[in-house]
C-alpha cells in the first residue's frame, strides 16, 4: 500500500507543482535556438519552435493527468449512478440501463471518442465530453453486478422492509460495498484516459496548441523525426512511466483490498 | 379490495395467496387470519414452503392470486418486521449496529425514544455498548437479540419471526424464545413464527398451521394439534418430533 | 440454445439501432453549418449563398431530424449507404476498399499477438515467480503501458530510419505492412500474454488435477487434455477484448503510417465534415464489432455451458 500512496503522491505533486519546477516559459518562442539537443540550458533540448521540452513536459503534466483525473471521476460519476439505478430499479430499468450501456461499449472506445471530439470541434471541451462519455460503462457493469448481488443481502432486505428510501440505501448500503472495486476500476480508466488524451492529441482532435499536452507533443515532435529523434522520445516515455506506475499501483490496491474483503 | 371478513380491526389476514416460482407453484391457495398480541407458528419440513409465505406477507415476492392485508389496508402500511434466521447477515457488516436500529425510524421520520430503547435493551439483556460494534464483534446469540431489537423498536403492529431460534445453541434458544414470549406479551404484537422446531411451536404458539407442498394441511390451536393432529402428516410430523425430544432426553 | 441465439440476436440488434440513433444525433447537433462545410471541402474557395443553399437541399439538411433520420436509415437498412456530401461518389465501394487494407492489418496482428504471447506464456508458466516468468510479466505490463502511436513511431524511427530495413509509409507493396502489423502485434501479445499466464496456472491449480498425476498421467497428457481447454477460455474472451484494440489501433497507425484504410478514411471523413462517409464508417464498425462479440459470446457458451445461465 505504501507504493500506491507514493505513485499517488508523485502523480498529485507532478500535476500541481509541475509549472512551478519548469525553468521557463513553456511556449516562449526562441527561433534562434530551434531543435537543439539536450544541454546545460535545455536539459531535454527545445522543440521546432526552440521552446525548452523539459517546461513544456512539466506545465502538460497539469494538462494530461489533470484532465485525465476529471475525465476518469465524472465516468466514475455517472456509471456508479448507472449501475445502482440498475441494480435497484427492478427489472425494466435494469433492462433499460443495461441496453444503453452495451450501446456504448457496442464500439472501440477510442473511436467513438475520435468521431465524437472529431465532429464536435477540436478543443478541451469536446475531448473531455467525447472521453467521459465514452468512458463510464465499466463503472455501471461493476457497479450493477455487486449492486445486485447485495440485493439480496439481509440488511438491504431490512432496510427495504423498514421503508428506508433507494437514495438513502444506495448512499448507506450500496456505496460502502461498491467503492473499493470501483476505486480499483478507477485507476485503470485513469491511465486509460491519459492514454486516450494523448491519442486524441496526436490525432489532433485533443488539446489545441500552444497549449503543452503530451500528445500534443508527440504530434509536433513526429515532423522532426528524422532530425531529433530525442524530441519524440520524452513526452512519450512520461506517458509510459505515469501509465505504468499508475496500472501497478491499481494491482497493488486490488490485491490489498481482496485481502481486506476476505477478513470482512 | 375485498373489505376484511372479520370485525376484529387489528389483524392479519392471509386471503388465499398463491405464489408461482416458474413453472412450480411455491404456495398454493393459503389462507388464515392473526389477531394482535396471537401467535401463529407455521410449521414444515425444509422446502414446504415457509419461506416463501414470510416473502409473501412482507411483499417481496409478488402473489399470482390473493392477498394480504393489515386492518384492511395494504399490509406494508403498517411496516411489519423481520427476525432473520441469519442474526449476522441481517447487519452491515461496515457499520456499527446502531445504525441498523435508528434505520427503521429514519425511515419513518420519528426521533428515538430513549426510554424504549433501554427499557428493550434491558429485556433483551443487551449491554448498552453493544450498539457503538460491528455485527462481526458480537456473539451469534447477541446478534439475533439485536435482531429482536431492531424489529421492536419502532412498535410495529406485526413481527414475523423466520426460524429465529435455528442458528443458536440450545441454551441460547430457550432463553430466547422465553424474552420473545415476554416481549410479545408486553408488547402486544401479532408474532408469525416460521419454524421446523415442533417443540417450540407447541410451547408458545397459540395456533399452529402445518404447511406441506406450498399448502396448509392442518390449522388448529397449539394444545389440540399436540394433543391429537387431525391429518395424517399432522400425527407423522408431532411423533417424528417427540421421537426426537424422547431421543434427545435419552441422549 | 435457439432461445439463447434469439436473445442474443434482438441485444444485438437493440445495441445496432441504438448506435445508428445516437450517431445520427451527433452528427445532426454538432456544430457549424454542414451545408457551407460541404461547399468548402468540394470547392476550396468562396463560395456564393446559392450554391451553399443548394447543397443544403441536395443533402437533405432542410427537413428536420426525424425525416432527416428516416431518409438515411431506410437505405440503410437495405444496404445502401449513399453518397459523400464532399466528393459525391458512392460511399460503400470505397468503404469495401478501405476495408480490404484494414483487415488485413488487423488480422497480422492478432497472428503476431498469438504467436507471440502463446510460446511466451507456456515458457513462463514453467516455473511461476522464477525469473522468466517474471521477466514476462513485467514486459507485459510495460507493453500495456505504451500507447499504440507511440510504439509505431518507434518503430519506424528503428527499423525504417535507423537501420532502414523495412518500408514505413503507404501500402505499395506487401511488406509495407510489416511495421504496423508488428506495433499492433506487440500490443496485443502484451495484454494476451498476462491474461494467458493466470490462464494456465488457474487451470494447473484445478483440484482434479493431482488426482490425474497419482494415477499414472504424463504431465504432457495433462497440459494436452486438461490444461489447455480451460485455458483457452479466457483466450477466447480476450479476443474479444482484443478486437476493441485491433481496430483502434488500427485506426490510429493507419494515420502514422499513412496507410489506407478504414481508420484514415474515418480522420479524412471527420476533418472534412464528410458526415455520410462518417455514418457509414460508425455503423459498419459497429456492425463487424457486434457480430464478432455475438460470435465470440457463443463459442464462449459451447467451451463452458455454465456460462449465461446467469446472465438473462
Amino acid at each position: 500500500m505504501r507504493s500506491v500512496w507514493a505513485v499517488a503522491m508523485l502523480l498529485v505533486s507532478l500535476s500541481l507543482l509541475g509549472p512551478l519546477l519548469a525553468p521557463y516559459d513553456p511556449t516562449a518562442i526562441g527561433l534562434a535556438n530551434r531543435l537543439s539537443g539536450p544541454s546545460g540550458d535545455n536539459l531535454l533540448g527545445t522543440d521546432a519552435l526552440g521552446r525548452d521540452i523539459l517546461s513544456r513536459l512539466l506545465h502538460g503534466a497539469r494538462w494530461s493527468l489533470g484532465l485525465a483525473f476529471v475525465i476518469s471521476v465524472l465516468g466514475l460519476i455517472i456509471g456508479t449512478l448507472a449501475g445502482v439505478l440498475a441494480a435497484q430499479g427492478g427489472k425494466v430499468v435494469d433492462w433499460s440501463v443495461m441496453r444503453v450501456t452495451d450501446t456504448f461499449l457496442a464500439f472501440p472506445e477510442l473511436i467513438a471518442a475520435v468521431v465524437i471530439a472529431g465532429v464536435l470541434g477540436a478543443g478541451t471541451g469536446s475531448l473531455v465530453f467525447a472521453l467521459t462519455v465514452t468512458g463510464w460503462m465499466r463503472y455501471a457493469r461493476v457497479a450493477r453486478g455487486i449492486g445486485l448481488s447485495l440485493q439480496t443481502r439481509g440488511y438491504v432486505v431490512q432496510a427495504r422492509l423498514a421503508g428506508v428510501s433507494m437514495a438513502s440505501i444506495a448512499w448507506w448500503h450500496y456505496l460502502p460495498s461498491l467503492l473499493p472495486s470501483l476505486v480499483v476500476v478507477w485507476t485503470g480508466m485513469f491511465a486509460r484516459a491519459i492514454l486516450g488524451i494523448s491519442a486524441l492529441g496526436f490525432l489532433g482532435f485533443g488539446v489545441q496548441p500552444p497549449t503543452p499536452e503530451w500528445g500534443t507533443m508527440l504530434l509536433d515532435a513526429r515532423i522532426h523525426m528524422r532530425s531529433t529523434p530525442l524530441q519524440m522520445i520524452w513526452p512519450g516515455l512520461t506517458v509510459v512511466f505515469c501509465v505504468l506506475a499508475i496500472n501497478l499501483a491499481g494491482d497493488t490496491l486490488r490485491d490489498a483490498l481482496a485481502q481486506e474483503e476476505k477478513q470482512l | 379490495m375485498r373489505p376484511p371478513k372479520l370485525a376484529d380491526p387489528t389483524m392479519l389476514s392471509v386471503d388465499a395467496i398463491s405464489v408461482k416460482r416458474g413453472q412450480a407453484t411455491t404456495l398454493n391457495n393459503v389462507s388464515f387470519t392473526l389477531g394482535a398480541g396471537k401467535t401463529l407458528a407455521v410449521v414444515g419440513e425444509s422446502g414446504a414452503g415457509k419461506s416463501t409465505l414470510i416473502a409473501a406477507i412482507l411483499g417481496l415476492v409478488k402473489c399470482a392470486s390473493g392477498h394480504v392485508a393489515w386492518a384492511g389496508s395494504p399490509v406494508s402500511q403498517c411496516r411489519p418486521t423481520l427476525v432473520m434466521q441469519e442474526p449476522r447477515s441481517a447487519f452491515n457488516p461496515r457499520l456499527p449496529l446502531e445504525h441498523a436500529i435508528r434505520e427503521p425510524l429514519k425511515a419513518k421520520k420519528i426521533a428515538l425514544d430513549t426510554a424504549r430503547l433501554k427499557s428493550l435493551c434491558e429485556r433483551l439483556d443487551i449491554a448498552p455498548d453493544l450498539l457503538a460494534r460491528r455485527p462481526s464483534e458480537i456473539s451469534i446469540g447477541q446478534a439475533q437479540r439485536m435482531g429482536i431489537l431492531r424489529a421492536l423498536i419502532a412498535a410495529p403492529p406485526l413481527v414475523l419471526f423466520d426460524e429465529p431460534l435455528s442458528a443458536l445453541d440450545a441454551v441460547t434458544q430457550k432463553r430466547t424464545a422465553q424474552m420473545i414470549a415476554d416481549l410479545q406479551s408486553q408488547q402486544q404484537f401479532a408474532a408469525l413464527i416460521v419454524t421446523h422446531d415442533l417443540g417450540y411451536a407447541a410451547a408458545f404458539a397459540d395456533h399452529i398451521a402445518v404447511l406441506r407442498a406450498g399448502q396448509i394441511e392442518e390449522y388448529a390451536p397449539a394444545e389440540s394439534f399436540i394433543e391429537a393432529p387431525q391429518t395424517a402428516y399432522g400425527h407423522a410430523l408431532r411423533d417424528a418430533a417427540f421421537a426426537l425430544g424422547a431421543l434427545e432426553r435419552a441422549a | 440454445m435457439i432461445r439463447v441465439m434469439l436473445g442474443l440476436g434482438a441485444r444485438a440488434a437493440v445495441v445496432l439501432a441504438g448506435t445508428a440513433f445516437a450517431t445520427f444525433a451527433l452528427l445532426w447537433h454538432a456544430p457549424g453549418d454542414p451545408a457551407l462545410a460541404i461547399a468548402l471541402a468540394r470547392f476550396d474557395a468562396q463560395v456564393p449563398p446559392e450554391v451553399v443553399e443548394q447543397i443544403r437541399a441536395q443533402a437533405g439538411l432542410n427537413a428536420g431530424f426525424w425525416s432527416a433520420f428516416q431518409a438515411w436509415i431506410g437505405p440503410l437498412l437495405t444496404g445502401d449507404f449513399g453518397r459523400s456530401s464532399v466528393t459525391g461518389r458512392e460511399i460503400w465501394p470505397d468503404l469495401v476498399t478501405a476495408a480490404s487494407y484494414t483487415f488485413p492489418l488487423a488480422l497480422a496482428g492478432l497472428a503476431i499477438g498469438l504467436a507471440l504471447s502463446i510460446p511466451l506464456a507456456i515458457i513462463a508458466t514453467r516455473r511461476p515467480g522464477g525469473w522468466l516468468d517474471r521477466g514476462a510479466v513485467a514486459l507485459a505490463s510495460l507493453g500495456a503501458a505504451i500507447p499504440t502511436y507511440w510504439l509505431g513511431l518507434l518503430l519506424i524511427l528503428l527499423f525504417a530510419v535507423q537501420l532502414g530495413w523495412l518500408p514505413a509509409m503507404g501500402a505499395r507493396t506487401p511488406v509495407h505492412i510489416v511495421l504496423p502489423a508488428l506495433t499492433l502485434g506487440l500490443g496485443v501479445a502484451a495484454s494476451l500474454t498476462r491474461i494467458l499466464r493466470s490462464g494456465i496456472l488457474e487451470a494447473r491449480s484445478q483440484a482434479f488435477l493431482p488426482a490425474f498425476r497419482r494415477r499414472g498421467v504424463t504431465p504432457n497428457d495433462i497440459e494436452r487434455a486438461h490444461v489447455a481447454p480451460h485455458a483457452a477460455v479466457p483466450v477466447v474472451t480476450v479476443i474479444g477484448l482484443e478486437l476493441a484494440f485491433l481496430l483502434e489501433g488500427a485506426v490510429i497507425l493507419e494515420v502514422i503510417f499513412a496507410r489506407p484504410g478504414l481508420g484514415t478514411f474515418l480522420v479524412n471523413a471527420i476533418s472534412t465534415r464528410d458526415f455520410p462517409a462518417v455514418q457509414a464508417v460508425v455503423i459498419v464498425a459497429a456492425v463487424i464489432f457486434v457480430c464478432v462479440n455475438l460470435l465470440i459470446d457463443l463459442i464462449y457458451r459451447v467451451l463452458d455451458p455454465r456460462i449465461g445461465e446467469h446472465d438473462a
